[in-house]
């Protein structure tokens, strides 16, 4: 079983005098944008004009607004509107209202949460136990709120999805047109139950969506471009992990405990069922570019176990049975002189598109462990290779991911965000 | 095999499909009806008995015979769906020529709801309380005639109008793939379930709607009943109260209209699960004379344009059989056949899909030819000359009104100058009508104007605008699975074909799927206005983008190769960078 003590320290990026002399640097990272996401946050040039801003507000009845409010929001929406402080201001016999039926509202749901306790609130804290990003709480937005996952559509320039408290909403970064950009998403989707998602994954072709949130117990398959959704049924716990396999095969599907189910696509969507340690959940998971092995790790154990969906015999047996084994312990040591540490629960895996590097970060440490890896038809090896490091040693992975490749002669780049808000690309072999 | 052997071996294979279906509905009644007795001899204190009464009576003789006339009308019902998914989609221009083409068969369509739902009241009274089961009762030792009975009739037959009305008077029946394929005892859970909860709520509308019209007419109908049987009128429902205060009536009114809403959504859902199941189809023509004749290829189910739901299975396989990973069963299309060694199954595919693209393409733009918005308009608006007077910062904003204004279908209110007429020379000779000529020209168009005043002329006569456009739309599902199918071909031909069969032919699918993709990029600024095709036009522009897309990136190195003409290479590297 690998470990992460035989880990060498890669040559930080921005040690060297001059980055072509890197061992990662290729010609075509020079083209790629330099981010600073909290830079941009304040760049003036991103506080652009939209047409909605141009039109003057026009002055409405407390009774007109609200009611406006309940057709473009919801009862909830409008709730909130009758008991605001303006509302209090023009009518505050409205605003009583709004209090006596919220404190019934209130008690209604106290009742329902005693007999139905796992439906308690979604709140912000509790999503964060379950996404992939490490400090999730502490980001914020405005019009999209609680922002779980962003996905480009595959095949697709243009198209992004960001998956949120308000549900799935699509955007069109359209950059050939000056005018035209909208401050409104192309198209909207709410959950069925009015819950938010928690985790989205595209399909290979990009024409199937599917999404889960840690309230309901399916997963939902959308089709964005007829505006259809189908639910996958029976998963058994509240799902909050989705991953599809990269060629469309398998769907994998985490929960809230410790249930986690793989879905065959093409064999009328059955599905398997599988348990990981006692009082945890799947934290992260990956396929192999194969679509032959799953990499995951649960929150209970910093292992990383292996799952292979391929028949290992030429007679198939009458009990197809797959096996879970451990390939990795990724419990916390010290990564150099300086003793800092690395490992320990882990937050995020990242496998290259090659299927030669495996990324995975940390929750409470700040350096992310690169592990080569080499697959067979049968088998998967294993063995780590260097861990990289931000520019300070307080600076932390946040987010990785790796760009999807098009062609054969491409090479795998992994884009870090990390918590200063600086974003890095990294070229492998 | 022929076209004609083809389309038979194709709809026998359906009919049988649909007979299963027609099996499916009929023990479906049954199943129904047990849920109804449940509703109605629900008893609390004694559950074994209310559930051993339930199930004797439907097993009773009396239920055997009595649902006789109702599995009739059932499978009535099911021939006529059968019929119109297997017919041919017409495309009628005008309202005229829809109300010959099809008012026969929707009102056939229509007598076959209105005897299920009439039935099903029929059957299901019989088992209600006595005051609700026979038309005639005893009051006042008199025969009278049960207004009972007859709201509950009326409920039925009004139940399956209003099914017609609202499902299938305007639409015509579609097929509907399922995004998740699953297995088939699932599918029908999942329709069960969803079709009985659905109904529970949808049946609240029409009961009401119902109710109102039989407090409004009851009275009459009860009347002319009695006066037409020589019986006593019944005093039982009338004026408001009468109706809205009988709890029972209602709740047997509204369970009756579930039942039969429900009845009806189930036998459209099996309809569409069973034919929708994947279609047995070849991708080599096998030419052994021991072979059976019945046996289709996908190149020939993908030609019969006449039977949509063939075309449609069709290409539904060739997407799933090139998108389930099985490099094997893709082998096929690039495999060199005998005799001769060439790439027979590729050559038919290639061509058929090549000859649907086109014929679409060329439909697509003579329908947009009538759209007033797009008419005339070139594949690419060219930019019209910028006097050398005007400043730059004013030509910028031109620039950019006429994107804004390209992107959202806007229209200028004064009509574009035409070139044409600058151009013209100015001492052309004009051929100047004669007397007769010009008197005959006004003659016809004062005579036009006339008729068009006459109301109702114009709405029956008159080709609404983009009415070609949307029914392309709608029926362009076959066209969205080929392409994405095709295009997966295609990039999977850089790893999986051997003999390099396919690539001959790229720049010619390149060519035809930029072709259409231009087409319907045209369309995207009045796709909103045109009725109907809303998400068949985003499903399809999708699917032609997404898949050019892929081909281009795929072949990204090569496309100058591929495609030597300057301007469409220089699109296709834009739909690489920008899309």
């Amino acid at each position: 079983m690998a470990a992460l003590s035989n880990l060498k320290q890669c040559p930080p990026f921005f040690a060297l005098a001059d980055p072509s002399f890197g061992a990662n640097h290729i010609p075509e990272l020079d083209n790629y944008p330099r981010i600073h996401v909290k830079g941009e946050l304040h760049n003036s040039s991103a506080q652009r004009f939209y047409g909605g801003q141009g039109f003057v507000p026009v002055h409405e009845g407390v009774l007109k607004r609200i009611i406006r409010t309940f057709f473009e929001g919801g009862f909830w929406d409008s709730l909130a509107e009758t008991r605001s402080e303006k509302t209090r201001e023009q009518a505050p016999w409205l605003g009583k209202t709004g209090d006596y039926i919220s404190q019934l509202l209130g008690i209604a749901t106290t009742l329902k949460l005693k007999v139905l306790p796992h439906t308690h609130d979604l709140s912000a804290e509790r999503i964060a136990q379950y996404v992939e990003t490490r400090d999730w709480i502490d980001s914020d937005s405005t019009t999209q709120t609680l922002i779980t996952c962003i996905a480009w559509r595959p095949l697709s320039v243009t198209e992004i999805v960001i998956g949120c408290r308000q549900g799935l909403c699509f955007w069109i970064v359209d950059n050939t047109m000056i005018l035209g950009r909208t401050n409104s998403p192309s198209q909207f989707f709410k959950h069925p139950e009015n819950l938010p998602i928690t985790s989205m994954q595209w399909n290979k072709l990009g024409n199937l969506l599917a999404t889960a949130s840690i309230g309901d117990r399916s997963i939902i398959i959308w089709q964005p471009d007829s505006g259809l959704m189908e639910p996958l049924k029976r998963l058994g716990p509240p799902g909050s992990l989705l991953k599809w396999s990269p060629g469309n095969d398998w769907l994998f599907a985490g929960t809230v405990d410790r249930v986690f189910r793989v879905w065959n696509c093409h064999n009328h969507w059955t599905t398997e069922r599988w348990t990981c340690g006692n009082g945890g959940h799947v934290q992260t998971a990956c396929w192999s570019p194969c679509g032959r092995f799953l990499l995951f790790v649960s929150t209970t154990e910093p292992i990383l176990y292996r799952l292979q969906f391929v028949q290992q015999t030429l007679l198939k047996s009458t009990k197809d049975e797959k096996e879970v084994l451990p390939i990795a312990d990724l419990n916390a040591c010290s990564a150099d002189e300086n003793r800092s540490l690395i490992g320990g629960p882990v937050q995020q895996l990242a496998w290259d598109p090659r299927g030669n590097y495996l990324v995975i970060t940390f929750k409470s440490t700040n350096h992310i462990a690169v592990f080569r890896t080499f697959i067979t038809k049968y088998d998967l090896q294993i063995s780590p290779a260097y861990y990289l490091s931000g520019e300070i040693a307080a600076e932390h992975p946040s987010f990785v991911c790796f760009q999807p490749l098009y062609k054969e002669d491409e090479r795998s780049i992994v884009t870090i965000a990390w918590s200063s808000g600086r974003i890095q690309y990294y070229a492998f072999d | 095999m022929s076209h004609l052997s083809t389309i038979n071996a194709c709809k026998l294979l359906l009919f049988r499909r649909c007979l299963q279906a027609v099996l499916l509905t009929v023990g479906i009644q049954f199943l129904l009806l047990t849920i109804f007795l449940l509703f109605v001899n629900f008893q609390l204190l004694r559950p074994l008995h209310w559930i051993s009464v339930t199930l004797s009576l439907v097993c009773s003789m009396y239920t055997w015979f009595a649902s006789i006339p109702l599995v009739g009308a059932v499978v009535l019902y099911g021939v006529i769906l059968c019929q119109q998914h297997l017919a041919e989609r017409l495309y009628c221009p005008t309202r005229f020529r829809w109300l010959v083409h099809y008012a026969p068969r929707k009102l056939l369509f229509l007598a076959a709801h209105l005897l299920v739902g009439y039935l099903t009241a029929w059957l299901y009274t019989g088992y209600m309380h006595t005051d609700y089961r026979h038309l005639w009762y005893k009051c006042y030792e008199q025969d009278c005639i049960s207004a009972y009975h007859v709201y509950l009739l009326g409920m039925g037959i009004f139940a399956g109008c209003y099914y017609f009305v609202s499902v299938h008077m305007r639409q015509e029946v579609e097929i509907e793939f399922p995004i998740v394929n699953h297995l088939w005892g699932e599918k029908l859970r999942e329709v069960l379930y969803s079709s009985l909860a659905r109904s529970l709520i949808k049946s609240l509308l029409p009961t009401l709607a119902y109710t109102l019209l039989f407090w409004l007419f009851g009275g009459v109908v009860c009347h002319k009943l009695s006066h037409i049987f020589a019986v006593d009128l019944d005093e039982r429902l009338e004026g408001f109260f009468g109706v809205a205060t009988n709890g029972r009536l209602l709740f047997y009114g509204w369970l009756l209209t579930s039942q039969i809403l429900s009845n009806m959504d189930l036998m459209r859902c099996f309809y569409s699960m069973f034919l929708s199941e994947e279609f047995p189809l070849a991708i080599t023509k096998n030419r052994a004379a021991f072979v059976q004749e019945k046996e289709v290829t996908v190149v020939a189910a993908l030609g019969l344009s006449n039977v949509y739901v063939v075309q449609c299975l069709a290409a539904k396989y060739l997407y799933n059989l090139v998108t389930a990973g099985d490099s094997e069963k893709r082998s096929e299309l690039f495999q060199l056949t005998e005799p001769g060694n060439r790439p027979a199954n590729w050559r038919s595919l290639c061509d058929q899909c090549l000859s649907l693209f086109g014929n679409f393409t060329d439909e697509l733009i003579d329908s947009m030819q009538k759209i007033s918005v797009l008419k005339g308009s070139p594949s690419s608006p060219p930019l019209t000359p910028i006097s050398e007077s005007a400043s730059a910062s004013l030509m910028a904003e031109r620039v950019l009104t006429r994107q804004y204004n390209q992107m959202h279908g806007i229209r200028s209110m004064v009509s574009p100058r035409s070139n044409a007429v600058i151009d013209r020379p100015v001492d052309r000779i004009h051929r100047v009508p004669d007397w007769c000529e010009r008197t005959s020209m006004q003659l016809e168009q004062s005579l036009q104007l006339l008729i068009n005043r006459i109301p109702g002329i114009v709405y029956m006569f008159t080709e609404p605008e983009g009415a070609k456009t949307t029914f392309l739309l709608t029926h362009s599902l076959p066209l969205v699975f080929v392409i994405q199918a095709l295009s997966q071909i295609c990039v999977f031909s850089l790893t999986e074909d051997r003999y390099g069969v396919v690539q001959t032919d790229l720049p010619d699918i390149i060519r035809s799927m930029s072709r259409l993709k231009g087409e319907l990029d045209k369309l995207s600024s009045v796709a909103s206005n045109l009725r109907g095709p809303g998400s068949s036009f985003s499903v399809l522009r999708g699917a032609v983008r997404r898949s050019l897309f892929h081909i281009c990136v795929a072949f990204g190195e090569y496309l100058s190769e591929l495609i030597p003409s300057g301007e469409e290479l220089h699109q296709l590297q834009t739909v690489i960078n920008q899309e």
